[in-house]
């Protein structure tokens, strides 16, 4: 439990509901209580309502005392009863400036999908690029490739690193990503080869998204895949720029959506 | 008059049970859509303006005017369907005929389309292709002729299959216009293309007439810059419903659609007066432009921005389905003929903003129309759109934001297709724009 002076005190919760996971963090003051996800499967708002109690749970915390939720997310509309929703490019730019106060372009490839948010120097998000329709610039591509050369999806970092070279692939998605992934198997290039061949392509992808905005720095890179080391190094390459990635950059999604939150919150009182 | 033994070029046989199979299904899901949109637009503003229900009527593409043009043909009038805006429709009206555009914007007919090109083609086309397989459209079918202007490639081609079903004129359109023989050239088509009018209609395009015709359409021009004018100020209509009123303009009769124009236009005035506003006057302003948007499917975009959340207000567009149609009338200095077809081409030819041209200064003309748009209309951001496979305005992206970058107005572009199913996504992007530009506003 916590005490009546703290009551005082803006707690807020940020739950994003992503593709693959679902994230919630829960925010004390603009500061991170804790973190919490979990895979969100079939029943979306079930899961997402369990990830809230979970997080709850670990900060003793009940419901009552948070002031604002705010959903974010691919799956927003089945968030469980928030206060306000937001984008997933607010959220990102306002996670990507609270993280890296001199963020200019944030970077975040999920699962399923890719974006870039320009900021300026307060933050705002100014412009934003998606990728759409397409998973060949986001995570469930690498997961895809893995299979194809069997090898476990966090593998392929680590081993992409072993490259002695740099072969290619000309991905346009996940399907044909494959089959140009098979010739290469068919070339006897090796595996280390391969895994990198994936991490330049989706990198490719991903940079001329990003010189859609212009690359400006300082470069945040956050979402699932950021913790990809094999993606940062091409990513790196391709830029030709530093890349800043805060702990945990897949919570950064949920981070953003709590710290709008709060502000949501301040304004309400 | 059905070719039974003329070898069709392009277009499959499809026997009449398919047709109108196919036909009725598109037909009532599509009536299903416009009766939804429509109650939508009445409840995104509640003192929806009362005199927007004549436009809610002609909306009805199976209705009131439908039968209107089925009589007059009947009566002896013909119709003549056209493509692109560049069909001098002034003489049309003084050849006492009707004019139509027949452009589709029905989603599922994009699949009966896809039988005969590939889908890699813009879905406007491919759409009108399956509604005229399959008979769909009352004013396609009710068309005596078409014409069809060499615009984009795939205008180009799409009159070529049109062929295969009815008599169509094509006009050569320069793709430079700055030059004087661009001018001649667009002239001698214009007087060609009268001769087809008059050859069809038996009636004789005289002097008078022709100006009648043309007084008819500046009539019309000047309603519509009565109601942009109003679209300036704090927002006093939603944007979907003044380019819904825009855009039956192509289908409805001119003096009437004018009468009721100026009517709305009254009402909306009242409004200014009482300060009566369709959104608080803090709501991000948003100007459309790129591929154009064809009722009654194709209005998702339009829709997503006066629904999101946060709400959006459409103060202008600059798409060839709306205002574009009626930015400029004809001038006419002298009411010779010679003057009125000379002044018919250069309005036709000089005053468009379309993207099938090609200059030196980067179609100069269309970013002047959104500069002047912005501007005038106190716009925040600009969503500029494209459907794929419009490879025109695809290409004209960099040069608009290059522009509006220096101005500092934030572009989106927002690509899509003939289809329902990616609104989910562009519902995120939509909104995730306007929280930047409420964003901008709030700051």
């Amino acid at each position: 439990m916590i005490s009546k002076s703290e009551k005082l005190l803006t707690i807020t919760i940020g739950i994003d509901l992503g593709t693959q996971t679902i994230k919630v963090v829960i925010l004390k003051d603009n500061l991170v209580l804790t973190r919490e996800k979990a895979v969100s499967g079939f029943e979306t708002s079930k899961v997402a309502k369990q990830v809230i109690d979970e997080a709850l749970k670990k900060t003793k915390l009940s419901i009552n005392d948070i002031s604002h939720i705010t959903a974010t997310g691919a799956g927003v509309q089945m968030a469980p009863n928030p206060n306000s929703t937001i984008s997933m490019m607010s959220a990102d730019a306002k996670a990507g400036f609270y993280l890296f106060p001199k963020a200019r372009t944030i970077i975040d490839v999920g699962a399923e999908e890719a974006r870039a948010i320009k900021c300026d120097d307060n933050g705002i998000m100014v412009d934003f690029v998606v990728n759409e329709r397409c998973a060949a610039g986001a995570g469930a591509f690498i997961e895809a490739m893995a299979r194809a050369i069997e090898v476990k999806m966090e593998e392929m970092g680590p081993l992409s690193l072993k490259a002695e070279r740099a072969s290619s692939i000309n991905a346009t998605c996940v399907i044909f990503g494959e089959s140009d992934v098979v010739s290469l198997i068919h070339k006897q290039e090796s595996k280390p080869e391969i895994a990198r061949a994936v991490f330049d392509a989706m990198a490719d992808r991903i940079s001329s998204m990003v010189h859609r905005l212009g690359v400006n720095p300082e470069v945040v890179l956050v979402g699932g895949v950021a913790k990809d080391v094999g993606f940062i190094a091409s990513l790196k390459r391709k830029l030709g720029v530093d890349i800043s990635i805060p702990d945990y950059p897949e919570y950064a999604g949920a981070l953003g959506a709590a710290l709008i939150a709060a502000k949501r919150a301040k304004r309400n009182k | 008059m059905k070719k039974q033994n003329t070898q069709k070029k392009y277009v499959p046989e499809l026997s009449q049970k398919e047709i109108d199979e196919l036909s009725n299904s598109i037909k009532t899901s599509s009536q299903k859509i416009v009766a939804e949109t429509i109650k939508r637009m009445k409840e995104s503003d509640k003192n929806r303006p009362k005199t927007m229900k004549y436009f809610d009527e002609m909306a009805d593409l199976f209705g009131k005017r439908e039968k209107e043009i089925i009589e007059a043909k009947k009566s002896g009038k013909k119709i003549i369907g056209y493509l692109c805006l560049f069909a001098p429709i002034e003489l049309i009206l003084a050849a006492d005929a009707i004019p139509v555009r027949i452009n589709s914007g029905w989603y599922d007919a994009t699949k009966i389309g896809d039988r005969v090109v590939p889908v890699e083609v813009c879905p406007v086309i491919r759409s009108t292709i399956g509604a005229k397989m399959v008979s769909l459209s009352p004013f396609l079918e009710n068309s005596d002729a078409i014409i069809s202007v060499l615009t984009c490639d795939a205008m180009t081609k799409l009159g070529e299959i049109l062929t295969d079903y009815t008599p169509i004129w094509q006009m050569t359109i320069p793709r430079i216009k700055d030059s004087d023989q661009a001018l001649r050239l667009w002239i001698e088509e214009i007087k060609s293309i009268k001769k087809e009018i008059e050859k069809l209609t038996g009636n004789k395009i005289t002097r008078k007439k022709l100006r009648r015709a043309i007084e008819l359409t500046q009539k019309a021009t000047k309603a519509f810059r009565r109601l942009q004018q109003l679209r300036k100020g704090n927002p006093v209509i939603m944007g979907r419903d003044a380019m819904l009123a825009i855009q039956t303009y192509i289908w409805d009769d001119v003096e009437r659609w004018t009468k009721n124009t100026n009517k709305l236009c009254d009402e909306l005035e009242k409004r200014v007066k009482n300060k009566d506003w369709s959104v608080p006057p803090d709501t991000p302003r948003v100007l459309i432009t790129g591929t154009p948007m064809f009722w009654p499917d194709n209005w998702k975009v339009p829709s997503l921005v006066e629904e999101a959340n946060p709400k959006g207000v459409i103060l202008a567009d600059e798409i060839c389905s709306s205002e574009r149609i009626l930015n400029d009338p004809v001038g006419v200095d002298e009411w010779s003929m010679n003057d009125m077809l000379n002044a018919i081409g250069e309005r036709y030819l000089m005053a468009s903003t379309c993207a099938c041209f090609s200059s030196t200064d980067g179609n100069e003309d269309r970013i002047n129309w959104l500069i002047t748009k912005i501007k005038d209309h106190k716009i925040d951001g600009v969503i500029y759109y494209v459907v794929r496979g419009c490879m025109l305005y695809a290409m004209e992206y960099t040069r608009v934001k290059k522009v509006l970058d220096q101005l500092n107005i934030p572009v989106y572009y927002l690509d899509t297709e003939y289809t329902r199913e990616d609104v989910g996504q562009m519902k995120t992007r939509v909104e995730a724009f306007l929280e930047m530009l409420t964003a901008r506003i709030d700051f």
